[in-house]
């Protein structure tokens, strides 16, 4: 199905493509169950979404929220303010996307500042009473305060079960107001898995920022959908004479809105970039640049093509390509040789890690397991070229130990044994200390632009020597330490074992 | 294709009160003439489209939520007398849960697949039960769902105070989208105070009276044979009345917000009515006694 923006509520990932959050195979099975590779589908199934036999176990969830990613997405907004509907609580991941938002800012070289978010703090009586009131107070304060180009306002799943009307507040003060006034339904109850609030986020971006019809087309103008993760982007694409527009993230309202002027969109992770890519070809036919992640050599060539050809550059990025080689391959060559017979493992989210191990395999390192964090068996553009998983796996062959997992510390252990690293790659860093106990260091992904490209390659090359060289210092750690677990669990050599019981149970 | 504009209707009254009834015969009629209409049972009994297909319950909205991980609403649309679709949100145990959110959840998952558009609908009419408690059932009236709200009332005060607390919720809404009021269908009318009661109501509270619908034991028996009064009775001097209902509701196009009365004046009106009433009661007492 289209990408609906008809409706101010967004359709969850599950809903829409099928999302998982627990499986344990051959990353080549896992490829094979999505829905890319399967080609049709029966009537049942929906157009898109298909359906991957899921691991349910009584520990499946982990914590972190859809709410969340519109605080890191839609409360970075630089001119905006983001109201957080909902009690206080929902609103203690301010401080640390503050520090995130503040760090992003300076590595950008914009000037620093704290983010605009603002709850309307819900108590008892707003429950019983409806919570409208204090939303409209919210929002003129957060006029008078901030004089915002665009006002955000995140649900929670307070206001979702006692059916706040959010709508007829915004719409009545986008009116008064004269600027976007923006609902964002992003109940936690509503997915399983975080990244619906990067769609809640995308969704409200396009409904009402996004400018309608624009008079100008900005040719040379590319929309980079990203995060906080420094400049990467700029100048890559400035080889092929292209200027980039960064979204969400940090972006001003009016970089928003002028996204429907830009010659093409690219993503650097599917996870994030699918839906807004896809709504902004759909309404707006900007191109989505579909094309394998740019990763490695494979991907990033196949990545750099494919804007060039959207955009029609395809010399400047010939000859870009051919320079780059020449300039990555001689370090290359050397890291392969110091990072010879060394084993990494791979725990980020989904269509990132992807892209990661194929740039440890560029660099000679084994990878025998990963765990990413959820698995669309599909994007929302639909198109095979955005396969990162079967790109992964044709280009850099099978990985014998795939797990899709929400971030569960007591799997993660057995997950470890199994392969038995030399170090880990982390983003979403609690899963860190656990590995740094068994002697394990992890790297911590914060710039997420990190491995992107042909640079990409030699940067993540010299994070493994860089980590491995406190390799004993882990050591250290994990003669140290005893882990919570009892023993039954430390020898269970199946992560799935409680959800394998489960499902067993359930069929009796 | 599906880009003409689908009208939507929301039909709201007490439990009880011949709302489901109503609807469905409505529903009946307009299939009759030709129309593609979708009814929606908003309660969550889910029983609103039962006489559009001979007494038999369908799998709610709801039903299919709680047995998969994700939804396909098409599932859930069932087709009934001469093609008419049905939905039922259907909810919780009663004593469980939150049947409020049940139906924001279930309308939204038909509004996000575009089943209506697919279905190139020229009616939807939303059944809600009509006490309307809490933000779920107020999510028909809400910008961008019903047009037009109807409410269906009898002469019971019950009924007409529940009538009164719809229009207060529209009143709510009016001003942010919302729906607003097409007026009122009086039920169970069978005497001329009964019809009295309801347009001095109407009168005050600026709305008026759609239809006059009167109590008929052709209507209970088409129930019994789980059917619509249009389906098993098609050419009784009742479907002639629903029939005739559908017609103005068809034809209708300019909703107004209508000023219901606040406690004290409802107080007053029906105490004033209590009065009238005895007074009706001795006048037919002193008849009988004198015949």
């Amino acid at each position: 199905m289209p990408i609906n923006l008809k409706t101010a509520t967004v359709e969850s990932r599950e809903q829409r493509l099928g999302t998982i959050i627990g499986w344990d195979g051959k990353a080549s099975d896992l490829s094979k169950e999505s829905a890319y590779a399967r080609g049709g589908c029966d009537a049942k199934c929906g157009q898109k979404a298909r359906r991957i036999c899921e691991l349910r176990g009584p520990f499946t969830q982990g914590s972190v929220c859809s709410e969340q990613m519109v605080e890191c997405q839609a409360g970075n907004v630089r001119d905006a303010v983001l109201i957080q509907h909902s009690p206080i609580g929902c609103g203690t991941g301010q401080v640390i996307y503050n520090s995130i938002f503040r760090n992003g800012l300076a590595i950008r070289g914009l000037p620093v500042q704290n983010l605009h978010l603002i709850s309307t703090n819900l108590l008892e009586k707003d429950m019983v009473f409806g919570g409208v009131a204090k939303l409209e107070q919210s929002i003129r304060d957060a006029w008078k305060r901030h004089s915002p180009k665009a006002i955000f306002i995140a649900t929670s799943c307070a206001t979702g079960v006692i059916g706040d009307d959010v709508e007829s507040v915004a719409t009545q003060l986008e009116e008064e107001l004269g600027i976007p006034v923006i609902p964002l339904h992003c109940e936690g109850f509503k997915s399983k898995h975080w990244s619906t609030g990067f769609d809640a986020t995308q969704h409200g971006i396009l409904r009402q920022i996004v400018r309608k019809n624009p008079e100008k087309k900005q040719d040379d103008l590319v929309n980079v959908i990203n995060l906080w993760g420094s400049d990467v982007f700029t100048p890559m694409l400035a080889e092929l004479g292209l200027r980039v527009n960064y979204v969400v993230d940090m972006a001003t309202v009016e970089e928003l809105a002028q996204m429907s002027e830009a010659a093409a969109t690219v993503g650097f992770c599917y996870t994030l970039s699918s839906y807004l890519a896809a709504g902004l070809e759909q309404e707006f036919g900007v191109p989505e640049v579909k094309a394998p992640m740019p990763y490695g050599f494979a991907g990033t060539d196949a990545w750099l093509r494919e804007i060039a050809r959207v955009t029609n550059r395809e010399g400047k990025a010939e000859d870009y390509i051919a320079r780059e080689h020449e300039r990555v391959k001689p370090r290359l060559q050397e890291l392969r040789e110091l990072l010879k017979g060394k084993r990494g493992y791979v725990s980020t989210g989904s269509a990132y890690a992807h892209g990661l191990i194929g740039v440890l395999r560029e660099l000679g390192v084994d990878v025998d397991g990963s765990l990413v964090f959820h698995h669309d068996p599909v994007y929302d553009s639909q198109d095979p070229r955005e396969d990162s998983l079967a790109h992964l796996i044709d280009n850099y062959g099978e990985v014998e130990n795939f797990t899709v997992g929400n971030r569960q510390q007591y799997q993660f252990f057995a997950l470890l044994q199994r392969v038995k690293p030399d170090f880990i790659i982390i983003r979403h860093n609690g899963l860190a200390p656990l590995a740094a106990k068994l002697g394990i260091p992890a790297i911590p992904l914060g710039d997420e632009h990190h491995a992107v490209g042909y640079q990409g390659m030699l940067n993540l090359g010299e994070s493994i020597l860089d980590v491995l060289a406190h390799k004993k210092y882990h050591q250290d750690i994990a003669a140290h330490v005893r882990l919570p677990y009892k023993k039954s669990w430390l020898k269970q050599k199946d992560p799935f074992v409680l959800a394998r019981r489960a499902a067993a149970g359930s069929e009796k | 294709m599906g880009k003409k504009a689908i009208k939507q209707i929301a039909i709201y009254g007490k439990g009880g009160i011949g709302k489901s009834t109503t609807t469905s015969n409505i529903s009946a009629a307009l299939v009759e003439a030709g129309y593609k209409v979708l009814q929606f049972g908003c309660d969550p009994k889910a029983d609103s489209t039962n006489t559009l297909r001979g007494g038999e319950y369908i799998p709610s909205v709801l039903d299919l939520l709680r047995e998969n991980a994700r939804v396909d609403a098409h599932e859930a649309i069932f087709q009934g007398f001469k093609g008419v679709y049905c939905v039922e949100a259907g909810g919780p145990q009663p004593g469980v849960g939150c049947a409020g959110r049940g139906i924001i959840t279930a309308v939204q998952l038909l509004k996000q697949q575009d089943i209506f558009e697919e279905l190139d609908l020229d009616y939807v009419i939303y059944d809600v039960l009509g006490d309307v408690v809490c933000g779920g059932f107020a999510v028909p009236v809400r910008e961008g769902i019903a047009e037009h709200v109807f409410t269906i009332s009898s002469a019971d005060f019950m009924a007409i105070y529940a009538a009164n607390n719809l229009f207060r919720g529209i009143k709510t809404y009016s001003n942010k989208g919302g729906a607003l009021l097409g007026g009122v269908i009086a039920n169970s009318i069978n005497s001329d105070f009964h019809r009295d009661i309801i347009d001095d109501f109407v009168e005050r509270t600026q709305t008026q009276v759609v239809e006059y619908i009167p109590r008929s034991l052709t209507v209970t028996q088409a129930e019994l044979q789980g059917k619509t009064t249009i389906e098993a009775a098609p050419k009784s001097e009742q479907a002639g009345i629903y029939r005739r209902l559908a017609g103005k509701i068809a034809d209708h196009t300019e909703s107004k917000v209508p000023s219901p009365l606040d406690a004290q004046e409802l107080r007053e009106w029906s105490s004033s009515w209590a009065d009238q009433l005895i007074e009706i009661e001795r006048r037919t007492q002193r008849l009988a006694v004198g015949a």
